[in-house]
């Protein structure tokens, strides 16, 4: 957590923008260096948080913090251009000022999945939130059973992280499924055609021991979760997050509430267990 | 401790403080509109109406800045705002609603992250509360269990007298030493009798029971009955005294500018739209929900209080008559 005692608790860390990658035509990836020293060495997080990304001028953004914990020094956010201010960050360059505050919200309780049997499944640009937990697993590869990673997008264009993917796929003790809609791929396409619900199916990890991570579009989930259901997971076992719009991340602007439920403080991490009891509000 | 000041003592201690450079608050004319705002003079004062919006503003301005930036080339400089620059202030005259919403507030800046702006500004000022001895068709006090005696907020508490002046109630140290260090301007009480309070008409309703109903309803056709004539104007919110939703904005250039925290209302559209073009409040009646569930159950289910303390201010202001009070009288008979 920040220390904010008696602070400002609106003021972002400054970073500089160290590396830019374009994950697909309108999805970017950014790595950030804090340019306080201290700061670079005593910053921690845990996976699944958020934070408040700023470009000066045009705002700030929220997005959850891509990379894992467990590769320190630096942090990355990955965001579609779809407004005003992922405009702007979408601007920077290396070396450019970029403002970050954060980490805010709760996180994977990843202690409670040592020695379980991990299942991802995402879709489309909702591989972030997970990437930040899955690297955080392969660096604590010892303490995780199998891992198996279901992941699809419309077409191969849209898939992210695909060096990542590619890496996944020759490690041998990642169980890679990717998957693109029907019509979205490409003449080289390695991977499945079809919805990813329908191939988690056709995947079917077991429930056993295992807990599933899933994140992706509103509709991906609501037909991820009966797939789950009929692989015998429990709503206790499937964990997701959700992305409501924030301004502050601290529990006080009061727009991120799904029912009393606050996205930024009680969550972005649920059970299914515990969105099925929230109102639909999200 | 219970002492008595008259009018001109009053004005005389605003006068004093003034001179001494404090902060006075309180309602006043601007345009036409009664508000609270600082005083240059006690004589601007006017304690026989309601002013347009409350009095949160002293602690919570409608924006303000939180830092502002200046870019170099890749390099930017934030500078942050200097605390102290928040003036010691008296916030006098104000309403017993006004001033009862203000610990209500509280609870949202001061949980878990500290919100300085308000936080500062809060210890810096002492809120001098002042009974009503009128009330209007809209005023609500009495039904969500205030009064227009009410001190709750107040460090001072003043009564109309039928002599004239006023009697004056310490609640807090602060009001002690405001006491303490004008001694000269408070007597000993007198023997006048306190003006009759204000008689709001609106029926008693049992917070309780209403919270039960939203706790089980948040699906109802009462949801679109109420709000379907809503326009989405956001002006309840923006006079309340206990709404407290913000947005945080940067205006300036590309080379240097101000990040502001403004005031916001969840019955704005744009309020919880995603990026995407998904909104989980895509319907008025959704956002119209969240205000009542926002004020009558979620406060209370986080912090213990209701977020509405009866001012009417968002009952006189609709443009459509959407009437808050009559809604939750609804609740309750349910």
């Amino acid at each position: 957590m920040c220390d904010h005692a008696n602070k400002n608790i609106y003021l972002p860390y400054l970073t500089t923008v160290a590396e830019v990658i374009d994950e697909t035509p309108d999805v970017r990836t950014l790595r950030l260096v804090f340019q306080d020293e201290q700061v670079r060495d005593s910053f921690s997080f845990r996976a699944g948080q958020f934070a408040e990304y700023s470009a000066f001028g045009a705002g700030e953004a929220t997005f959850c913090i891509a990379s894992s914990p467990t590769r320190t020094g630096y942090v990355e956010c990955s965001f579609r251009s779809v407004g005003r201010v992922t405009e702007e960050l979408r601007r920077l360059e290396v070396g450019d000022s970029m403002g970050f505050r954060g980490p805010y919200g709760n996180s994977y309780p990843i202690e409670e999945f040592y020695g379980k049997n991990l299942v991802f499944v995402a879709g489309g640009i909702a591989l972030p939130p997970l990437r930040t937990l899955i690297w955080n697993c392969l660096d604590l590869r010892d303490k995780f059973g199998d891992i198996t990673i279901v992941y699809g997008a419309r077409t191969e264009a849209d898939l992210v992280y695909k060096r990542e993917l590619k890496e996944w796929q020759e490690r041998g003790d990642v169980r890679l499924v990717k998957t693109v809609d029907p019509g979205g791929a490409g003449p080289e396409w390695d991977g499945k055609v079809g919805f990813v619900p329908t191939t988690l199916e056709e995947t079917a990890p077991s429930a056993e021991n295992a807990v599933a991570l899933v994140c992706g579009p509103p509709i991906m989930i609501k037909f991820t979760l009966p797939v789950l259901e009929k692989l015998g997971f429990s709503d206790e076992q499937v964990y997701t997050t959700l992305e409501n719009r924030m301004k502050c991340g601290l529990g006080k602007c009061g727009r991120c509430n799904v029912g009393n439920v606050y996205v930024c403080k009680d969550g972005p991490v649920f059970t299914a267990k515990q969105v099925k009891a929230m109102p639909m509000e999200f | 401790m219970q002492k008595y000041i008259s009018q001109q003592n009053l004005n005389t201690l605003l006068d004093k403080l003034i001179a001494k450079g404090t902060r006075v608050v309180a309602p006043r004319m601007n345009a036409g509109i009664p508000l609270y705002e600082p005083l240059e003079s006690s004589a601007k004062m006017v304690t026989d109406q309601l002013p347009r919006r409350s009095a949160k503003e002293a602690f919570f301005p409608v924006c303000e800045e939180i830092m502002s930036y200046e870019k170099e080339g890749q390099q930017v400089k934030l500078t942050d705002v200097d605390p102290a620059r928040f003036p010691e202030t008296v916030l006098v005259g104000v309403r017993p609603c006004d001033a009862a919403a203000i610990p209500v507030l509280d609870a949202v800046f001061s949980w878990d992250y500290k919100d300085e702006f308000f936080l500062e500004r809060r210890r810096k000022t002492t809120v001098i509360g002042l009974a009503c001895t009128t009330a209007d068709d809209a005023c609500f006090c009495t039904a969500v269990g205030l009064s227009p005696a009410e001190t709750r907020g107040s460090d001072l508490f003043l009564t109309p007298l039928d002599g004239g002046g006023y009697a004056c109630e310490s609640y807090s140290e602060k009001g002690e030493a405001l006491i303490a260090d004008n001694g000269e301007l408070f007597s000993e009480p007198d023997n006048s009798m306190p003006l009759p309070l204000a008689v709001p008409q609106a029926d008693k309703v049992d917070l309780k029971k209403v919270k039960r109903w939203l706790d089980e309803h948040f699906e109802d056709p009462l949801w679109d009955g109420i709000a379907v004539r809503c326009v989405g104007c956001g002006a309840c919110a923006f006079v309340c005294p206990a709404c407290h939703c913000f947005d945080i904005v940067d205006e300036g250039t590309e080379k240097a500018g101000k990040r502001r925290k403004s005031w916001d209302a969840c019955g704005f559209w744009k309020f919880t739209h995603h990026a995407s073009g998904h909104n989980p409040r895509d319907l008025q009646p959704k956002r119209y929900r969240n205000r009542i569930m926002h004020k009558f159950k979620y406060y209370d289910d986080k912090f213990g209080q209701t977020l509405c303390t009866g001012c009417g201010r968002c009952v006189r202001i609709c443009p459509v008559g959407i009437d808050i009070a009559a809604i939750v009288d609804e609740i309750n008979k349910k």
